[in-house]
């Protein structure tokens, strides 16, 4: 959901930047190493226990086989990364590593689940680094126009530009449903292409702004479109959260 | 043929173009959507995927769209010099459809909405033939063309927080395939025991855009008997 953080945790083990990670959203595993390992940790802070012990929440741990890491709650943002070095090695189907509902076997982890890793290539420590725990999260999402943005009245383009909206309890890693509504209209589109980031504008007025989980098609108007940054920063918010669009040119 | 009706340009990401047609759906124009389509995957080493709808094509390119000018002219001009083979027609398919009540919650509903008896609903709705325009909202999801008038119908008031995978479903002037359970708005007249998408498989789904599909009337025991040759991996479907 959050590239950014997902970039910046392989970052911090040098792997390729798309390497898979673990996404633990609101909450997180614990965690058995079979072996010592140094992992790494970008996006939300989470509490963080090693060996049921709690420790200062860091970006770069190094695990002794048999230790156990739990991770609580998120203190701040919505979704931590967990890379580890090389990166997981799931199975990779359709071209991708990652889980999804109705193409892998399961669409998230399960208890007692075994993850398999590259292993560690260095035996020497490396400095743990501690995280920015103070981080906060940007309330601007940058938005350029969608193809359908021309639909939009004024009136309506001031209180997208100008109005606090909010995510509504309908989230999910496909799309979230915004609590606020525009006003209802009866444009009829032929179905089209849509991507994650696109912004929906339903004929009773909702707004559904399509997440990295979402279809590929869609019949609602596109009014407007998240930059990757816009999704990056949407993806550490949820429930409730309020946010601001910010137009910008492509 | 007729002369191809240009396309308009959206840049909506930096490394993302849409491309629509302001032309009604058709069976010409979508010759035109597969063949453009097939053409700018071989010619853009950056494009890493296109995605078709009913009068657009959406490039994704792994980088920045750089020269924007000099990009939208080359697509035009690609579009404009390329050769579209009217003689294509794709793949058929036959695909067997139960129109067993008991997999067709709205078999009933839908027959009183049309005005129209149960078995009319199942005859003209498995003798027509019907075009895959793309493949989209759900993994395996075919969008179909080519629903006969007489079952044209709005879409439920209230959506079904599920739909079984396997059933055939009428909403619009379209009708369509679930290929796995979700929610769904459109009205259920059957269901299929063949498996529509099989991500194991090296092609996933069984269809492309362009293919040709009919629906097969089977009999509820026909149904289980071929449910229970998919359990045990015997059911293959075949084109025509």
């Amino acid at each position: 959901m959050d590239h950014t953080a997902m970039h910046e945790a392989n970052a911090l083990l040098g792997n390729p930047k798309n390497s898979a990670v673990l996404e633990m959203s609101f909450q997180g595993p614990k965690l058995l190493f079979h072996q010592p390992l140094q992992i790494a940790l970008a996006g939300a802070t989470m509490e963080i226990r090693l060996n049921g012990k709690k420790i200062k929440p860091l970006n770069l741990i190094s695990v002794e086989k048999n230790e156990t890491l739990q991770f609580g709650n998120v203190l701040n943002g919505k979704r931590t990364y967990l890379a580890v070095e090389g990166g997981f090695q799931s199975e990779t189907v359709l071209g991708s590593q990652s889980q999804y509902e109705g193409v892998t076997k399961y669409a998230t982890l399960r208890k007692n689940e075994i993850l398999h890793t590259a292993g560690s290539t260095q035996n020497q420590k490396s400095k743990n680094l501690i995280m920015e725990v103070a981080k906060s999260f940007k309330n601007l999402i940058p938005v350029y126009k969608g193809p359908d943005y021309a639909l939009l009245s004024e009136k309506e383009i001031k209180r997208l530009t100008s109005e606090l909206f909010t995510i509504s309890v309908q989230n999910s890693r496909m799309a979230y449903v915004l609590e606020e509504k525009l006003t209802p209209h009866e444009a009829s589109l032929w179905t089209g292409p849509v991507m994650p980031g696109t912004v929906q504008y339903t004929p009773n007025g909702s707004l559904i702004i399509l997440m990295r989980d979402a279809q590929t098609t869609g019949g609602y108007p596109r009014i407007l479109q998240l930059s990757d940054e816009g999704i990056n920063c949407l993806a550490q918010k949820s429930t409730r959260d309020p946010f601001q669009f910010e137009l910008v040119e492509i | 043929m007729d002369k191809k009706t240009s396309f308009q340009f959206f840049l909506i990401h930096p490394n993302v173009v849409l491309l629509e047609w302001n032309e009604t759906p058709s069976d010409s124009l979508l010759l035109e959507l597969v063949t453009f389509r097939k053409l700018l995957l071989n010619k853009f080493e950056t494009l890493i995927q296109v995605t078709q709808g009913y009068q657009s094509l959406m490039l994704y390119h792994s980088h920045p769209i750089k020269k924007r000018d000099v990009y939208h002219a080359e697509l035009l001009s690609l579009f404009n010099s390329m050769s579209v083979d009217l003689s294509s027609k794709g793949k058929k398919w036959q695909i067997p459809v139960c129109y067993d009540p008991s997999l067709a919650p709205d078999l009933t509903s839908l027959a009183e909405l049309l005005k129209l008896d149960k078995s009319e609903v199942i005859d003209v709705h498995a003798n027509a033939t019907y075009t895959v325009y793309f493949i989209g909202f759900l993994p395996g999801f075919l969008y179909l063309n080519g629903l006969p008038s007489a079952l044209e119908c709005p879409r439920k008031k209230q959506p079904s927080p599920r739909v079984e995978a396997g059933s055939i479903a009428i909403g619009g002037k379209q009708t369509g395939i679930y290929p796995r359970a979700s929610p769904g708005g459109w009205h259920i007249i059957g269901k299929t025991p063949y498996p529509l998408f099989r991500p194991e498989q090296k092609k996933p789904c069984f269809a492309q855009a362009g293919d040709r599909i009919v629906f097969k009337s089977i009999s509820l025991e026909e149904y289980k008997e071929m449910t229970y040759q998919r359990a045990n991996g015997n059911l293959i479907i075949q084109p025509q």
